[in-house]
C-alpha cells in the first residue's frame, strides 16, 4: 500500500477484512455469459462515466439512483467510506451493470444500489443476489438491510425474497425504513434466486478483465428504452 | 353470507348459472331464485400467479377452478400445500380480496 | 356484401414511446395514408380500436379526436373496443362500412399508451376484462386464467415446457428481424429453461407459465387503409382483399366454458371466416395469431384448423411454424416479441399480413405468401375476431 500522510489516514474510516468476491458466470436468456466480479478502485472512473448520462433520466428512478451510486463510487475509491464494495457484471466485457454497499459490522451488512444497464435479461436480479451471497455467504454476515427507490426495486426484493420489516432503523439512503435480509431467508430464497457457476473459465475471465463501457447514447437508449416519439 | 356464492337457479329448468344472469343460458327463461354455490368437487386446474393485482401484497396467489359435485364449476382460492389434478376438495367462505374499505368475502377450496 | 381491399398498413414502433395516445395514432394513421397513396380520394370513415384510453389515458370519443388530429372533417367517426381483440373489431366495422356501400374509404387505427402507469395498475386494468363476482374478486388476473388453461391443456395433450419456450425463440428470433418490435432481444434454450440459470432468468408468472412465456406491457398504433372496389382500381400497388371476416363468442367467466382446454370461439370465428373465403386452412400460407401467451399459440393454432386436437406441439418441434418452415406463424414476432399495445395488436397483425401478401416484408419476408390467417383473441377467448386475406 502507498505511504499515506498521518492526516489522510484520520480521514479515512477504519478498514474491517473483507474477503474478496470470487468471481463468478452467469448464462442470461439470451445464452450470453455474464461475469460478475469485485470492482478495484482504479475501475471506479470508468463507472462513474458509464452513470454520468443517466443522471438526467428520470424514467425508473435512474437520476437518482445514478447520482447517489456515483457518489458512493467515488467514496470508494477515495477512502471516504466505511468497509464498502462495488461488484459488476460484465457481458464479453461490456458494462451491463453494478451493484454496491458496505459492512456496518460483522454482523449486519447495508445494501446500497443496484443500477442495470442492459435491461430486459435480468441482470438486475442477479446482481443484487450477488451481493447478497456476498453479505452472507462470503461475509459471514447475519443479515443486510435493504431499501428501494423505485417499485421494480420493492417487486424484486421486498415481495420476492421476502424481506422482513425492520422499520426501526433508519437506512442510510435518506432515512428510510429499513427492510431487512435475514441470512435464514437467503438460505431458503437461494434456489431460486441465486444462480452462477464458479470457478470463471479463464477465456472468459479474461475478457471480463477491462471493463469496456457501452458508448453513452447506447447506455441511455438501454435505460430509458427505444425512445420513440418526441417532437 | 357474501353475495358472491350465489348462483341463479332457473325456475323453469332447473339449470343454475354461476356466474348469475338475466336469461337461462339453457332455456331462456327470465326468472330465477337464489342458490349457495358450495361443497365438495374435484380440482379441475389451477396456478400460482405471481403477476399480482393492487389489492394483494402476498408473493403469489393460488387460483384454482373445481368441479363441485352437483356440475357447477366455480373459481376460488385454493388453500392447499399439494395440489394435484383431480384432488378431491371442499368450498369454504373467505376474505378472498381486501382493496381498503370492506374486505369481500369468497370461495376458498381446502383439501376434501 | 360489397369486396373490401387493403391499400396501405402502417405502424409505429412497440415499445417505450414518449409520444401521447393520439400522436401515435397520428403517426401509424399517416403511414398507412402515405402507404396508400390515395390523392385526392377523401377518407369517409375512421375507426379507433382501444381498450384502455378512459382509465390509462383519462381521453374518450377517439374516433373524433383522431378525425381532428388528421383534419380528416367531416368524416364519420367512432372507438372500438373489445378488449384485447379491439383492432380487428375495429377492422371488421371498418369492412363493414365498405361491404354496405356506407362508405368509399376507411382508415382503422389501432391505439394504447399503457405505459404511463405502473405494471400493477396496467395488469388490474387489464384484469378489468374477467367476470367481477365469480372471477375477479378472487384477484384473477389475465396470466392466472391463461396458467390455469396452460395446466390443463398441457396435461392433456403432453405439451411440455420446451414447446412453450420454442414458441419464445422462435418469435423472438422473428421479433429481431422486425424494426417494429418491441423486443429485438433473442433467447436461447439454455438461458430461458436449460440452464440452472433459467430459475432466475425466467421466473414463474403464472405456473406453468413463465416471464418467457408471456408477452410484454407496450405502447404503439397500427394502422390500415381499406377501399371499395371503385377506389382500388383507381390505385397503382398490390391490392390485398379482405376474403373473410368472422366472430365469436364465448362465456364470460372461463370456468363455464363447455370444454375448458377448447378454445371454442376460435373455432367457430375461423369457420366462418374461412366459409366467406370459399377457403381451407390448408389454402393458408401465413399466420397471426394472439400469443399473449406461448401456450395459446397451440391452443389457437389447433381451434382455427392448422393442426389436429395435441398436434400442434409436435408440428412446433418438427419446424413448421418458422419463418422457413411449412407454415410461418408469427412472423412479425407476434404479441411475444413485436409487443401489445392492446387496442393496436389486432390491427398491427393485419399490418404484417398485409405487408406479407404484397412481397414487403424484409428480412421476416414469408416465401409465396398468397392467403393469410389472423386471429385476435379477446376476453380469454370468449370473443374471437378472425379473418382472412387474399393477394389479388
Amino acid at each position: 500500500m502507498a505511504h499515506i500522510s498521518e492526516l489522510e489516514a484520520s480521514l479515512r474510516p477504519p478498514a474491517m477484512d473483507m474477503p474478496p468476491y470470487p468471481p463468478k458466470a452467469i448464462t442470461l436468456a439470451s445464452g450470453e455469459e455474464m461475469v460478475v466480479r469485485q470492482v478495484e478502485r482504479n475501475e471506479i472512473p470508468t463507472l462513474l462515466e458509464a452513470i454520468y448520462p443517466l443522471l438526467w433520466v428520470e424514467r425508473d428512478f435512474y437520476d437518482i439512483v445514478a447520482a447517489r451510486l456515483f457518489g458512493e463510487l467515488l467514496a470508494y475509491k477515495r477512502y471516504r467510506v466505511k468497509d464498502e464494495y462495488v461488484l459488476a457484471g460484465m457481458i464479453d466485457g461490456v458494462l451491463a451493470g453494478m451493484v454496491n454497499g458496505r459492512l456496518v459490522d460483522a454482523k449486519t451488512g447495508m445494501s446500497y444500489h443496484t443500477l442495470t444497464i442492459r435491461r430486459g435479461l435480468r441482470v438486475g436480479s442477479h446482481l443484487f443476489a450477488a451481493k447478497m451471497e456476498y453479505h452472507i455467504e462470503h461475509c459471514g454476515q447475519e443479515e443486510v438491510l435493504i431499501v428501494a427507490e423505485s417499485p421494480i426495486g420493492f417487486r424484486r426484493w421486498m415481495i420476492e425474497y421476502p424481506l422482513e420489516k425492520r422499520f426501526e432503523v433508519q437506512h442510510e439512503l435518506g432515512g428510510v425504513p429499513s427492510w431487512i435480509l435475514p441470512k435464514e431467508t437467503y438460505y431458503s430464497a437461494k434456489p431460486r434466486l441465486v444462480s452462477g457457476r464458479r470457478p470463471v473459465p479463464q477465456e472468459l475471465l479474461k475478457r471480463a478483465e477491462t471493463i469496456v463501457l457501452p458508448g453513452e447514447e447506447t447506455v441511455v437508449r438501454q435505460v430509458a428504452g427505444e425512445k420513440e416519439g418526441g417532437e | 353470507m357474501s353475495d358472491n356464492v350465489y348462483g341463479a337457479k332457473c325456475t323453469s329448468c332447473g339449470t343454475v348459472n354461476y356466474p348469475t344472469r338475466a336469461v337461462c343460458r339453457n332455456c331462456r327463461n327470465e326468472t330465477f331464485e337464489p342458490v349457495e354455490i358450495g361443497g365438495e368437487g374435484k380440482l379441475l386446474t389451477y396456478t400460482d400467479v405471481y403477476a399480482l393485482a393492487i389489492d394483494y401484497e402476498t408473493r403469489y396467489l393460488r387460483l384454482a377452478i373445481v368441479e363441485l359435485d352437483d356440475g357447477i364449476r366455480v373459481t376460488g382460492q385454493l388453500l392447499d400445500d399439494d395440489p394435484k389434478l383431480g384432488k378431491r376438495v371442499k368450498t369454504t367462505i373467505g376474505v378472498v380480496r381486501d382493496p381498503g374499505e370492506a374486505p369481500i368475502q369468497g370461495l376458498q377450496f381446502v383439501p376434501a | 356484401m360489397k369486396p373490401v381491399y387493403i391499400v396501405g398498413a402502417g405502424m409505429t414502433k412497440f415499445g417505450r414511446s414518449e409520444w401521447s395516445l393520439m400522436q401515435l395514432a397520428s403517426v401509424a394513421s399517416l403511414a398507412a395514408l402515405h402507404h396508400a397513396a390515395l390523392g385526392e380520394i377523401p377518407v369517409d370513415a375512421v375507426v379507433v380500436a382501444n381498450m384502455g384510453a378512459a382509465r390509462v389515458n383519462h381521453q374518450t370519443a377517439l374516433g373524433s379526436a383522431l378525425v381532428d388530429r388528421l383534419a380528416l372533417y367531416p368524416a364519420m367517426a367512432e372507438a372500438v373496443e373489445n378488449g384485447p381483440a379491439s383492432g380487428a373489431s375495429a377492422f371488421k366495422v371498418g369492412c363493414q362500412a365498405i361491404a354496405s356501400g356506407m362508405a368509399d374509404v376507411v382508415l382503422v387505427t389501432g391505439v394504447e399508451r399503457m405505459r404511463v402507469v405502473n405494471g400493477l395498475e396496467g395488469t388490474d386494468f387489464v384484469a378489468s376484462l374477467s367476470q367481477p363476482e365469480v372471477e375477479y374478486i378472487y384477484g384473477v388476473t389475465l396470466p392466472s386464467l391463461a396458467g390455469m388453461f396452460a395446466r390443463l391443456f398441457m396435461d392433456r395433450f403432453g405439451v411440455e415446457r420446451k414447446h412453450l419456450a420454442m414458441i419464445a425463440i422462435k418469435n423472438h428470433e422473428n421479433g429481431a428481424k422486425n424494426p417494429y418490435a418491441h423486443i429485438q432481444q433473442t433467447v436461447t434454450m439454455e438461458g430461458i429453461l436449460t440452464a440452472p440459470e433459467a430459475v432466475v432468468n425466467n421466473p414463474p408468472i403464472a405456473e406453468p407459465l413463465h416471464l418467457f412465456d408471456c408477452c410484454p406491457v407496450s405502447d404503439g398504433a397500427a394502422s390500415v387503409v381499406l377501399v371499395s372496389e371503385e377506389v382500388a382500381v383507381k390505385l397503382a400497388g398490390p391490392k390485398v382483399r379482405v376474403a373473410g371476416i368472422g366472430q365469436a363468442t364465448d362465456t364470460h367467466a372461463v370456468h363455464e366454458r363447455e370444454d375448458p382446454t377448447d378454445l371454442k370461439a376460435v373455432r367457430i370465428a375461423s369457420e366462418k371466416a374461412f366459409s366467406m373465403a370459399g377457403l381451407k386452412p390448408d389454402d393458408v400460407d401465413v399466420v397471426e395469431l394472439h400469443d399473449a401467451f406461448t401456450i395459446l399459440e397451440i391452443a389457437e393454432s389447433e381451434a382455427a384448423g392448422f393442426f389436429g386436437r395435441g398436434e400442434a406441439h409436435k408440428a412446433i418441434e418438427r419446424g413448421e411454424t418458422r419463418l422457413d418452415g411449412r407454415l410461418p406463424i408469427n412472423p412479425s414476432g407476434g404479441l411475444k416479441a413485436r409487443g401489445h399495445p392492446v387496442g393496436a395488436t389486432g390491427v398491427a397483425q393485419l399490418v404484417e399480413l398485409a405487408w406479407q401478401l404484397r412481397g414487403e416484408a424484409g428480412a421476416r419476408q414469408a416465401k409465396g405468401a398468397e392467403i393469410s390467417y389472423a386471429c385476435n383473441f379477446g376476453g380469454f377467448g370468449n370473443n374471437v375476431v378472425a379473418t382472412v386475406l387474399r393477394r389479388e
